[in-house]
């Protein structure tokens, strides 16, 4: 059943990677920021900086960043500063120093090739490109936590040690960090710690009440006037702040609630809405999480939940693992991945949250790796995969039945 | 370089097309967009460097190229092609 009216007005309003005109509760940590960052704008090249931004998911760390970085930037183009904000997600660059490099670079040079070099090599180029340009490059590296965990402190290092080579030449590169949780500090040599601790800007859980605040805000821009009453609003924004205050949460959940209301020919979101949506969003795992997973990357999770699914036991070894992908695999007709390939999804995966992997104990003869899947029911996850693979598979080959 | 070699050879026309829609590129990447092999679009470049249409910047190992706007054979040979390209 199609039906020609909707409760939004502008969906694109609810989208993750959408940067709101207006930054609620956050005034303080963006002034701080503005002041960490003051001199790029009074006396540029005469310093760096280098800020990590810390807190729980959906506190606003990286729309905190992106709105400092579009005030910046327009400042700065204000007093003909040639000054770059570039925001680059570690999660998406897997973890590859290379990858985010070359992310900076590309801003400058589209067409830059995308192999044939070293990280280090990258570094210098993206310097001498500054230099070149008279530019002043804002890294932020989001989601810091996938670039500690596979390049240990080797890749932090590099960037926050470039400009102690060139003491004489202008300051062009300061960096911002952005991670979930600061244990990961501490798989950190000391130095690399230290030069990243200098200024913290911890965000707090945003409370229930602003919580609706800001959903307040993202419902003017993307529904329609009145399609969302206060209560169902502030319904919305208990579940939210139940959920550690999670404003990601909480938008994720208006737009599926929207969608629910639209699917059953209602002219406003009802309480029962938000409550099928509810059911529907998993806190832990974001959808468009499962959605950048690569295709056998997928096949190796549905095997792990199908395990889990069947099973009583908490923990899955390594080698059970592969065994459960060989079956999902011949489901799918899918040629298997060798074992170093799986290896890396595993970590992957791991790095993503997705799964915990723990080695096996001492005393027990060989070593294996412990999988387990933390927060979300095997069930549902399964659910999910299974959805996304088959579209996927029908888009691979529309013939199929 | 007489205008005749210039425009005679079917691979220097093509990378100076390549080069007015993308603005600028390294070796491999035009020589893949060509079609022509590695050896032949370094000597193409190099001969059209030497006639001034265009110059490259290195960075490392890399060699990104690109059409030289400040000569005027240059300027008009791009808006030559853009021109062309537009009213096909």
């Amino acid at each position: 059943m199609y039906h020609n009216s909707s409760v939004f007005k502008d969906e694109n309003k609810l989208d993750i990677n959408y940067v709101p005109p207006r930054l609620l509760h956050r005034k303080f940590q963006l002034n701080l920021l503005n002041q960490f960052f003051r001199f790029a704008i009074e006396n540029p090249g005469k310093m760096t900086q280098r800020v990590l931004i810390t807190g729980d998911v959906g506190t606003g760390k990286t729309v905190l960043s992106q709105h400092f970085g579009l005030e910046i930037a327009r400042e700065a183009k204000k007093r003909g500063i040639n000054l770059n904000y570039v925001h680059v997600n570690c999660r998406e660059c897997k973890g590859s120093l290379f990858m985010i490099l070359q992310r900076a670079i590309l801003n400058f040079h589209p067409h830059f090739p995308k192999r044939g070099y070293s990280a280090e090599e990258l570094l210098q180029t993206l310097m001498q490109i500054l230099d070149e340009q008279n530019a002043y490059l804002i890294l932020v590296i989001d989601e810091l936590e996938a670039l500690i965990q596979i390049g240990g402190s080797d890749p932090l290092y590099k960037l926050t040690r470039i400009q102690e080579d060139r003491l004489k030449a202008p300051q062009r590169f300061s960096l911002i960090c952005i991670l979930r949780e600061p244990k990961y500090l501490d798989n950190l040599d000391h130095s690399t710690r230290s030069t990243l601790q200098r200024n913290i800007i911890h965000l707090e859980e945003y409370s229930t009440s602003q919580l609706q605040d800001i959903l307040k805000d993202r419902v003017d821009l993307a529904f329609k006037y009145g399609t969302i009453s206060t209560s169902t609003l502030h319904f919305i924004a208990e579940l939210a702040s139940s959920e550690g205050g999670d404003a990601r949460y909480g938008i994720e959940l208006l737009w599926r609630a929207g969608k629910y209301a639209d699917a059953s020919g209602l002219s406003e979101v009802s309480p029962e809405c938000v409550r099928k949506a509810a059911v529907d969003v998993y806190p832990v795992i974001r959808k468009s999480v499962i959605f950048s997973l690569s295709f056998h990357e997928k096949l190796f999770l549905l095997g792990i939940t199908r395990y889990f699914k069947h099973s009583e036991a908490a923990y899955l070894s390594m080698g059970a693992a592969e065994d459960a992908y060989e079956v999902v695999c011949e489901e799918y007709d899918e040629k298997k991945r060798g074992h170093t390939q799986l290896w890396k999804y595993v970590k992957k995966l791991s790095a993503l949250g997705i799964i915990r992997t723990e080695l096996s104990s001492v005393g027990q003869r060989g070593k294996t790796t412990y999988i387990s899947l933390p927060g979300v029911p095997a069930s549902d996850l399964e659910q999910e995969l299974t959805k996304n693979l088959s579209t996927k598979k029908r888009r691979s080959n529309p013939h199929a039945n | 370089m007489p205008i005749e070699d210039i425009f005679s050879s079917k691979g220097r026309v093509r990378i100076l097309r390549i080069l007015v829609e993308i603005e600028e590129l390294n070796i491999s990447e035009i020589a893949r967009r060509a079609g022509l092999n590695y050896t032949t679009t370094n000597q193409h470049l190099q001969a059209l460097e030497n006639a001034g249409l265009v110059r490259h910047k290195r960075f490392g190992r890399i060699r990104i190229f690109r059409f030289n706007e400040e000569d005027s054979r240059g300027k008009l040979i791009k808006k030559l092609i853009e021109n062309w390209e537009t009213n096909k």
